[in-house]
């Protein structure tokens, strides 16, 4: 008798989920927001591949998309550590821009590469240490931090540079690179952010705040100390995007870092996470948006779409998949940023 | 006796942020140029024509901020507009007025297009914000052969640097939104939205329909702006890359600023004009000091952190005096030997 009880509820409870309740299941699952980014990025590889007959699915295609990737993808592993607690920060473009500008200066005055790097990233971890003391210290909200922080740190970008150019010996950048500089400090600093994120517990912590800070507050987690070394994580990132940035080009102008701070949150929400966080956050999500817009971006070129319009497809694309990404809220969703 | 005192108390209190400021550069461009802030007719022409744009495109941000909405797509919504109702303006010869018309009807539209998805797809509104931004980018973009639009030496639009019609925009569009935000139906609601969106929603106001009508001000309001700004200029040029963005940051000082001020008057509309003028005097001020454009942005937004530091911690700071005030009593009562 309770057998057949136990059935019947079960086929009811069957009948009720429609096809929106079961993608609305299958959405929230752990192993979605796990997967969903990979497989978006799986399907513009191969999209791309049979579109160009081949021509995209080569070692030099997938070589040069790494490489575009890796400014605004090492930004956004950084960034996570910031956007997981819930603090949105799009002024990361400009600190980096400001971080890279103050490092060309010092290679002009020292021509010591070496002190040239290191004080490009203590300037990235400075100066998000200032970002988070006006944000947690001082109460405004990151939101805010970010609008201020973006235009103060272009300006005072414009007034080192001025209206050259600062440069650093291109010879120089061009053996760094060679010598495969960018990609071994890129792996360890993942590496380092992965460990960090998932294998401690200040990763886990990061992910309690940003799901519930009160919650994670009451149970005698240090939030002020935590959200101290998620900005000092992302500082290390963002200082190390702006040795790349010189390295890239051998030079840094007054409008660089510009818009960036944009394409970091575009990668982070492409790449499967919140910007505004939570416990469903991923080390990775960053860079995997990076790669996914990135490949977006050549293949789009390849197939000759203009670069004006791979904007718009790119906007339309992102919203499609923001959408398809996220559970859609009761009432309107808002949030007081300000 | 006690109304009138207040009301004076009130328009005093109004006024003080931008006459404050404007005596500051008064006496120092004075003291360092031997030339005040405005001397001549030209100099009230441009104050007029920046205030215009930076009070129009101020209350296009605040239109969506206060109820929580960070819209970060209002600058592109300008583009759209003003390209768009630039070039058919300057195409079928409708002159100023044809591309103020037409340019507001458009940026709407676009507003209310972002409302309409924002309510049924209910995307956070930044990321919504990102993602049109990139669609409205493209779309200006591509007109006129990527070369935005061009009124200058073109007959018909110098009613747009006009002082007279420029004046009278402003007190048009600072009654016109008083009476939107202060004595009208949505204006009602949307306070009370801005007050708990979820005890709204159950007493029965249209949530959504009144979202869709603050996007819809936004872009008319971002579009008012961008037709004056592109007269001041004489064109307007597109921008890719999410470029648009910077006129919403380089909005924000006079729309926090202004939101402050009309604390004291209950009127956040007037708050955001006295809020406005008082950044373009400002600007003005330090351009007769000839300090450079990149020093002003620098000041203008280390001021504003100031501001905003203040603001943010002004409980706190009222707090610690009454605690310190509390401790001095209970001092003094101590050494009295009243306990």
């Amino acid at each position: 008798m309770n057998r057949k009880t136990s059935v019947s509820e079960k086929d009811e409870r069957k009948v009720k989920l429609g096809i929106r309740d079961r993608i609305s299941m299958l959405k929230n699952k752990r192993a979605f927001s796990l997967i969903f980014p990979f497989v978006i990025l799986l399907f513009i590889i191969v999209l791309f591949s049979i579109l160009t007959k081949g021509r995209f699915f080569t070692a030099n295609v997938f070589k040069g998309i790494f490489n575009q990737s890796l400014i605004v993808g090492t930004l956004a592993i950084g960034m996570t550590f910031v956007f997981t607690t819930g603090d949105v920060d799009f002024s990361v473009g400009n600190v980096m821009g400001l971080a890279a500008a103050v490092g060309a200066l010092h290679y002009q005055t020292s021509q010591n590469i070496v002190s040239t790097i290191i004080l490009t990233i203590l300037s990235g971890i400075l100066l998000m240490l200032c970002n988070y003391t006006l944000s947690v210290a001082l109460h405004i909200k990151s939101a805010m931090v970010a609008i201020i922080g973006l235009t103060l740190y272009a300006s005072i970008t414009q007034q080192i540079v001025g209206a050259e150019t600062l440069k650093v010996d291109y010879n120089l950048c061009r053996s760094l690179d060679n010598g495969g500089f960018r990609y071994i400090s890129f792996i360890l600093f993942f590496g380092l952010c992965l460990v960090v994120y998932y294998l401690t517990p200040v990763g886990r912590q990061l992910r309690f705040i940003g799901g519930n800070s009160e919650c994670a507050r009451q149970t005698g987690i240090n939030i002020t100390r935590v959200r101290c070394i998620g900005f000092l994580l992302a500082g290390l990132g963002i200082g190390l995007a702006g040795v790349y940035q010189i390295i890239r080009t051998g030079s840094v102008s007054n409008s660089v870092g510009n818009g960036m701070g944009m394409d970091v949150m575009l990668a982070t929400v492409l790449g499967g996470m919140s910007i505004f966080g939570g416990a469903k956050s991923n080390a990775y999500s960053g860079f995997t948006g990076a790669l996914t817009i990135c490949a977006l971006n050549q293949g789009l070129l390849m197939i000759g779409v203009s670069s004006m319009l791979i904007q718009g497809v790119r906007g339309v694309i992102f919203l499609i998949l923001v959408v398809l990404n996220s559970e859609r809220a009761v009432t309107l969703p808002s949030r007081q940023q300000f | 006796m006690r109304t009138w005192k207040k009301g004076v108390c009130t328009v005093l209190k109004t006024i003080a942020i931008p006459l404050i400021v404007w005596i500051f550069f008064e006496i120092a461009d004075r003291a360092v140029t031997g030339m005040g802030v405005i001397n001549t007719s030209a100099d009230v022409k441009m104050l007029l024509r920046n205030l215009i744009s930076s009070y129009a495109f101020a209350m296009a941000i605040n239109a969506n901020l206060g109820a929580g909405r960070m819209d970060l797509s209002v600058g592109s919504q300008m583009y759209v507009g003003v390209i768009f109702g630039g070039t058919l303006a300057v195409n079928f010869g409708l002159g100023g007025m044809g591309m103020l018309v037409l340019s507001m009807i458009l940026g709407g539209l676009c507003g209310m297009l972002v409302g309409i998805i924002f309510v049924n797809f209910r995307i956070l509104p930044m990321i919504l914000g990102i993602g049109m931004t990139l669609v409205f980018e493209c779309l200006s973009f591509g007109v006129n052969n990527q070369q935005g639009v061009t009124i200058y030496g073109k007959g018909g639009f110098e009613v747009l640097s006009d002082v007279t019609f420029v004046t009278g925009v402003i007190l048009v569009l600072l009654l016109l939104a008083t009476i939107i935000y202060e004595y009208s139906v949505y204006g009602y609601k949307l306070k009370a939205i801005q007050g708990n969106q979820g005890l709204a929603h159950n007493s029965g106001i249209n949530i959504y329909l009144n979202c869709i009508v603050c996007y819809l001000l936004a872009g008319i309001m971002a579009s008012l702006a961008g037709v004056f700004e592109t007269a001041f200029k004489g064109s307007l040029p597109p921008v890719l890359g999410m470029g648009s963005n910077s006129v919403v940051f380089n909005n924000f000082f006079p729309m926090m600023l202004g939101a402050w001020i009309g604390t004291f008057s209950h009127n956040q509309t007037l708050g955001i004009l006295m809020g406005s003028l008082s950044v373009r005097i400002m600007m003005i001020g330090m351009s007769r000091l000839h300090v450079g454009t990149t020093t002003q942005n620098i000041i203008v937004y280390v001021l504003l952190l100031l501001f905003v530091i203040f603001n943010t911690n002004k409980g706190k700071i009222a707090y610690n005096r009454l605690k310190r005030k509390r401790i001095a009593e209970a001092k003094r009562m101590r050494m009295s030997g009243a306990v």
